[in-house]
């Protein structure tokens, strides 16, 4: 694919329109430095549009470019700051799609700016007419970007640590219904739920301060629970309370409510924005709070396949930024997730070094540079007869969270906690004992489920609940989905 | 959990046909592997014949047992602890790894590793020191073997205070009571480990099997040398086997001669002067055969030679 | 009452053949062990008194058994704990934890609220087990 592309200075600068490939952002023989940024775009041209040239005009619009010639460009050392696509490969299996690789000097970011960075990157190029559509696959940040970042306020180590929860997945559960409950009614979930044995209960994305529930009752009433629940089983517990609101002002004030209640976590939703994110998790760093973040709002623009973001680049992203959870997909639950891309989030969230991996979506090389881990939050449509399954697929590091699948037990919110946490610690045992659990796993809970009544009755109820619709994330480099046994 | 391989050796029988049941003992002992590590040996040690016919006796009784057990025609665990006997450098160190091996593959050890330590290793400085050393040395080599060399350094008749005594008699706790879970192997020389059982008689009494290394024969050595040489990539020049005899005969004849161990270190400094008289010589027209051959000079340059000293400018410690 | 810290705190008891299957992971993924014991299980108490240093370099569970037996047998009605200690880089912490021992009664916490303004409440965890003094509390 290799095309000519030098122009003479005075060529290149002459007024007018010339094609972006020929003014300096196709660059075959470019090597990325170290330091640079570099990111994957799925690229699909308009009809009759060259790749190249729609890949290079991707780079130019997405660093220096306008669409046409200034001469202002000749005051700078442009030849700098012009992002440089190096390489352009058609996808697999997709024809009219191609993967363009694109490298961006570190100087074009400002240090630790999360908004600084996306408005570069999927700034105005997503709607640029050139493409039919644009996706943002995947990007390798450089350690010297990195650094500029605090990374997760806790961490998944410093979590597990103040939890003193070790060697197992956590155990959560979103309140439901969703909207609705009163306060005092909200709270009785949180202590049932957590007494018959959860480590963290949740708000969920949508509980803010509505008519129905003002925040700070919510606050008062779930932390009764938490505390009652932590002394009647000697351990420690948390109920992310959503601090979401219209401005960061409020945000900070019912953050700061809830450390004043002695509550060890508070959770945001992934709309309030990059900057608020990383503005809540400076605060959670200094006020010794883990922040969980909902991912609400990215299936609208990382589900589809070829337009928008893929999720992997929203959990460095975030991971940069600083939460300390984030939602990343279940494999076996309700909501959207190939094993293998899942796999490949989970690894972006808590590998230190990471290989390149094409079938999991991992398209770089990425170095971590020691920032703390991020915990992956399982949620939606999951139950304790999966829980062989989620353990193979997720691993030990996720916070596994039953909403329906404990709130929904004929026996009672705490009925329904012990049938997970149960499960839950069957499975470990199994494992760690080298038994073969993902084939044996139905076997092992049966046995479990002969002393305890409550997973009985949950194994019972949810025997046929599965989700096997077909993703639409999927990998490129395999031949099919994986199937989900 | 943990169940139970359904191998050859622990084949249930019922009771009624029990003294007619046929007894597959080929497949039993071909099931256990036994031969593999037995073979290992006969490759690694030259001669040894006495030792290894010793370890083969042993490994017998320990399969006859097993397969007895699987009637329960014996109770309890053996005692398998053993004493190897023997002058520095007749490969005790070597068997008791291969028999770390074999007991694991007979089912007597869960992990087969070897730990091996010496007095240093067990007993403290000071009082209070000495129980948390062995029984941390205990703990490493649960599972497989602890090989204590030159043991009867662990009591000295001279002093009763001696914290030594102590570690004996934290040893032979364990020793006696979890026999499912360590054997020991006591190695040292042979006279003075008899003495070290007579005024240590518990300790005696739980030793099952003694095995006695005897010194290795001139041929056995030179042979031994041929081996380690062949080994690193090297050989003797023809005429160089004769002079490396020769430097035997009047080395054995020496202070601390270590059989295998002294062939070892004669060969290793053989090396270091071929090297230098390759460094010092004509360096062109060498060939890759020059860089394989050690030659007469390379062994009579030695001291053994020159005034019928050893090798070296300090007296070497024991064994060398 | 039964306190639930730890990895298998919702089974029922152990039994020595578990616990030392649990070992026998840990030292298959080259994890230190140690033992430790208490009578302030407060959710908060981060240190419990160590029954000797962490075990490094075993290879079998019945290292690690002899002093989970040697500390329960010390302190029958104590809470006892199994720690393993990860030193991969990015990890360095707890692995997995789980007690081996539990007194015959466990009477747990009570929960003292002091009334703040604003309907705030202010809560403290109280073990009613250290009331006693320490070494009299089970």
């Amino acid at each position: 694919m290799a095309k000519d592309k030098s122009l003479t200075q005075k060529e290149r600068y002459k007024s007018g329109v010339i094609p972006y490939a020929k003014m300096g952002y196709w660059e075959p023989n470019c090597v990325p430095k170290d330091t640079d940024i570099i990111a994957l775009f799925r690229v699909t041209p308009q009809e009759g549009v060259d790749p190249i040239e729609a890949s290079a005009a991707v780079a130019g619009e997405s660093s220096t470019a306008t669409w046409t010639v200034v001469w202002t460009d000749r005051l700078t050392a442009c030849d700098v700051y012009r992002a440089k696509c190096y390489r352009v490969d058609p996808v697999p299996n997709a024809p009219g799609q191609y993967f363009a690789y694109i490298t961006y000097d570190l100087d074009l970011f400002e240090e630790g700016s999360i908004a600084n960075l996306t408005a570069s990157i999927i700034g105005n190029v997503f709607g640029f007419k050139a493409v039919k559509a644009l996706r943002l696959e995947d990007m390798r940040i450089p350690i010297a970007y990195l650094k500029t970042f605090q990374g997760p306020a806790t961490g998944v180590v410093v979590e597990r640590e103040r939890m003193d929860k070790f060697g197992r997945p956590l155990l959560g559960a979103t309140t439901k219904p969703k909207l609705g409950l009163s306060s005092r009614n909200y709270g009785r979930v949180v202590y049932e739920a957590l007494k018959g044995g959860l480590d963290f209960t949740k708000d969920d994305e949508n509980i803010n301060s509505q008519p129905f529930m003002r925040w700070r009752d919510r606050f008062l009433y779930c932390m009764e629970g938490v505390n009652r629940a932590a002394a009647s089983t000697g351990e420690v517990k948390g109920h992310y309370l959503n601090v979401t609101a219209g401005t960061m002002e409020e945000m900070y004030e019912r953050a700061a409510f809830a450390k004043e209640l002695g509550s060890i976590i508070i959770m945001i939703d992934l709309v309030v924005g990059y900057t608020a994110i990383q503005s809540m998790a400076k605060w959670a760093r200094a006020n010794d709070m883990i922040l969980h973040l909902h991912r609400a709002g990215n299936s609208t623009y990382s589900r589809q396949k070829n337009h928008g973001m893929n999720f992997r680049v929203i959990c460095k992203w975030m991971r940069m930024a600083g939460v300390d959870h984030i939602h990343a997909g279940t494999v076996v639950g309700k909501l959207e997730g190939d094993p293998n891309m899942i796999a490949g989030f989970y690894k972006t969230l808590l590998s230190d070094k990471l290989p390149a991996n094409l079938e999991q979506g991992l398209f770089f090389e990425q170095d971590w540079a020691s920032m703390r881990k991020c915990m992956p939050v399982a949620s939606g449509g999951i139950h304790a007869g999966q829980m062989h399954q989620l353990l193979h697929y997720l691993g030990e590091d996720v916070v596994l969270q039953f909403g329906g699948g404990t709130i929904g037990h004929p026996q009672g919110i705490q009925a329904g906690a012990t049938a997970n946490r149960v499960a839950l610690e069957t499975m470990i045992m199994a494992r760690n004992e080298g038994r073969d659990y993902l084939r044996e796993g139905p076997e092992i809970l049966e046995k479990a489920a002969r002393w305890c009544g409550p997973l009985r009755q949950a194994l019972e109820i949810w025997k046929d609940i599965s989700f096997n619709y077909e993703s639409t994330d999927t990998a490129d480099f395999v031949a099919t989905p994986t199937p989900v046994a | 959990m943990n169940e139970k391989p359904t191998d050859t050796l622990d084949r249930a029988q019922t009771p009624a046909s029990r003294e007619d049941t046929p007894i597959d003992l080929e497949a039993a002992f071909r099931d256990a592997n036994v031969q593999e590590v037995l073979d290992k040996l006969d490759r690694e040690l030259v001669g040894l014949k006495p030792v290894k016919a010793r370890i083969r006796e042993v490994a017998a009784l320990l399969l006859v047992d097993r397969v007895r057990k699987g009637f329960d025609l014996t109770a309890g665990t053996p005692s398998l602890h053993m004493s190897f006997t023997g002058n520095p450098g007749t490969g005790k160190t070597t068997v008791a790894v291969r028999m770390a091996e074999i007991l694991h593959r007979l089912g007597y050890v869960r992990k087969g590793h070897l730990v091996a330590v010496t007095r240093d290793d067990l007993v403290g400085q000071y009082i209070g020191h000495t129980a948390p050393k062995t029984k941390e040395v205990l703990k490493r080599a649960m599972g497989g073997v602890l090989f204590i060399d030159e043991a009867y350094y662990l009591y000295r008749a001279e002093n009763e205070r001696d914290y030594g005594q102590e570690s004996i008699e934290i040893l032979l706790q364990v020793m006696e009571n979890q026999r499912d879970d360590l054997v020991v192997i006591l190695a040292g020389y042979r006279d003075r480990m008899e003495k070290f059982f007579q005024s240590n008689p518990g300790m005696a009494s739980r030793i099952a099997h003694h095995i006695d290394f005897p010194d290795y024969s001139l041929d056995e050595l030179i042979e031994i040398g041929g081996l380690m040489l062949a080994r690193d990539q090297y050989r003797f020049s023809p005429d160089a086997v004769a002079v490396f005899r020769d430097y035997l005969v009047r080395r054995m004849n020496l202070p601390h001669f270590a059989n295998a161990r002294s062939v070892r270190n004669a060969l290793d400094r053989c090396r270091m002067r071929q090297a230098v008289r390759l460094f010092d010589g004509v360096r062109s027209n060498m060939t890759v055969k020059d860089l394989v051959t050690v030659t007469p000079a390379d062994i009579l340059a030695s001291r053994v030679f020159k005034d019928g000293t050893l090798d070296m400018d300090k007296p070497p410690p024991r064994g060398a | 009452m039964k306190i639930t810290q730890g990895t298998f705190s919702f089974l029922p008891d152990l039994t020595d053949e578990q616990i030392r299957a649990q070992i026998d992971y840990c030292l298959r993924n080259g994890w230190a062990l140690n033992v430790e014991f208490t009578d302030d299980p407060h959710p908060r108490n981060t240190y419990w008194e160590m029954w000797g240093l962490p075990m490094f370099d075993l290879k079998d569970a019945a290292g690690v058994m002899l002093e989970v037996n040697a500390c329960r047998k010390a302190y029958p009605n104590h809470y006892v704990k199994v720690n393993a200690y990860d030193s991969t880089k990015g990890r360095e912490t707890v692995a997995i934890s789980f007690i081996v021992n539990r007194p015959k009664k466990e009477p747990g916490f009570g929960l003292v609220r002091q009334e703040a303004p604003g309907r705030t409440i202010r809560y403290t965890i109280h073990s009613y087990a250290t009331d006693k003094p320490e070494g009299d509390r089970y």
